[in-house]
């Protein structure tokens, strides 16, 4: 009702559900990739030689586009000298297009081969992998929500850049380097 | 904005997973069949398989189908009479109720076997003694009792048991095993090849496993650029 406010009032108390929304869904996933029987197999996107390559390559795409979403969002917010109604929309749709990109990969990861803690490098992705979903569904939630903080946007997004970049490098950037460049 | 619009996302998100996993479940393992073509193939390597074997020691006594007198000669010439456990013998077949393939190798009191049904795959190893073996892996087990040409047992892999019996099988049937470390990852693939022609395999990388190329016995394998020459169990079996 910001007709009878002029300006709304900002708490926290608005962003109480989707941050425990939030919080519950990366533990589900942890706990579900934990205690589930690993599959070793998961139906992905066809055209790449292994699920391993599909993997590297629709999170770098992911990534990539979690650059344009980091861009677009500076440009919203008046930090860099952009304008135009196409930023809106492009920060939208890419973000969208960039979360459907996770989604076979994730899959693959927790149904075919669970949350692992052997390695740190899979420690450290397994971890990340639900947190950034946990991150994620806070963001979708905050996003309807007003009176919010004017930080949370900005420390919800730059933790899911984060966090995606985190995985792009345990994952992607690891398969590049390990195996090299290949689909 | 519409304020639904982040709602739509994590809906289409969930709905996208949601798909896939039905569609994972529904999905066959990947066991491969072989085409009439390839079984003709498959029998003329194995009669030069047979050949190559001949030349070489103990695995002959292995030969044929009904190998459990041979078996019991062959061991009973060995320094401790009363355990006629074969020194040296192959297996390979069918898990019941499963349809991945078992593979076990025996040799001098050692055993290891390799258990794959295109998605899920272990490493076993463990003792032969009076006839039966026990074998451990990471959340697996294996207990059979081996006479008759077989291997007869239980394989439990994780929460799952199977019951299985695996025919003596020979070269180029059985078990295979590749490794290899690259830029400190480490690589280790597993085949088994049945007599039929059935072939199953896997390979990790780093704890990753997928679907492994297929395997033609005295051939190398690409795997994503990387070479891999599998071996038999007379290669690894000190090694696993």
């Amino acid at each position: 009702m910001t007709h009878t406010q002029a300006v709304p009032r900002q708490t926290v108390m608005p962003l109480l559900v989707p941050l425990v929304a939030g919080g519950l869904v990366a533990v589900a996933l942890g706990v579900y990739g934990r205690t589930h029987a690993p599959t070793g197999f998961a139906v992905g996107v066809a055209g790449f030689s292994g699920p391993l390559a599909m993997k590297a390559w629709l999170t770098t795409g992911a990534a990539l586009l979690a650059v344009v979403q980091v861009l677009s969002s500076l440009a919203m917010w008046g930090k860099i000298k952009v304008r135009g109604t196409w930023v809106a929309p492009l920060h939208r749709w890419s973000g969208r297009i960039a979360f459907l990109l996770t989604i076979p990969v994730a899959l693959h990861c927790l149904y075919a081969l669970g949350a692992q803690f052997d390695v740190p490098r899979v420690l450290a992705h397994s971890l990340l992998g639900c947190f950034f979903y946990g991150v994620f569904t806070a963001k979708m939630l905050a996003l309807p929500k007003r009176g919010l903080p004017g930080w949370t946007l900005p420390v919800l997004g730059g933790l899911l850049f984060t966090a995606l970049t985190g995985l792009w490098v345990t994952s992607s950037f690891w398969f590049f380097t390990t195996i090299g460049v290949r689909f | 904005m519409s304020r639904s619009g982040p709602l739509y996302t994590l809906a289409a998100g969930a709905v996208l997973a949601v798909g896939l996993g039905v569609a994972s479940t529904a999905a066959s393992p990947a066991i491969q069949q072989v085409a009439a073509a390839q079984d003709a193939t498959s029998t003329a390597t194995d009669t030069a398989g047979t050949a190559t074997d001949a030349t070489g020691p103990a695995v002959a006594a292995q030969d044929g189908t009904q190998t459990a007198p041979a078996t019991e000669v062959t061991t009973s010439a060995t320094p401790e009479p009363s355990d006629t456990t074969p020194k040296k013998a192959d297996y390979a077949g069918v898990a019941q109720g499963n349809g991945g393939l078992v593979a076990i190798a025996v040799r001098n009191g050692k055993a290891v076997a390799y258990f794959c049904d295109g998605r899920i795959e272990a490493w076993l190893k463990g003792t032969a003694e009076n006839n039966t073996i026990t074998l451990e892996g990471k959340n697996s087990l294996i207990t059979a009792a081996l006479g008759g040409g077989k291997a007869q047992g239980k394989i439990q892999v994780g929460k799952a048991k199977w019951r299985f019996a695996a025919p003596v099988v020979k070269k180029p049937s059985g078990l295979y095993r590749a490794t290899a470390i690259v830029r400190g990852a480490k690589i280790v693939g597993g085949w088994i090849l049945l007599p039929n022609g059935q072939e199953v395999g896997r390979v990790q990388i780093d704890g990753n496993g997928e679907p492994a190329p297929a395997f033609v016995p005295g051939t190398a394998l690409d795997y994503y650029g990387v070479p891999l020459s599998p071996q038999d169990p007379d290669a690894f079996i000190d090694s696993l």
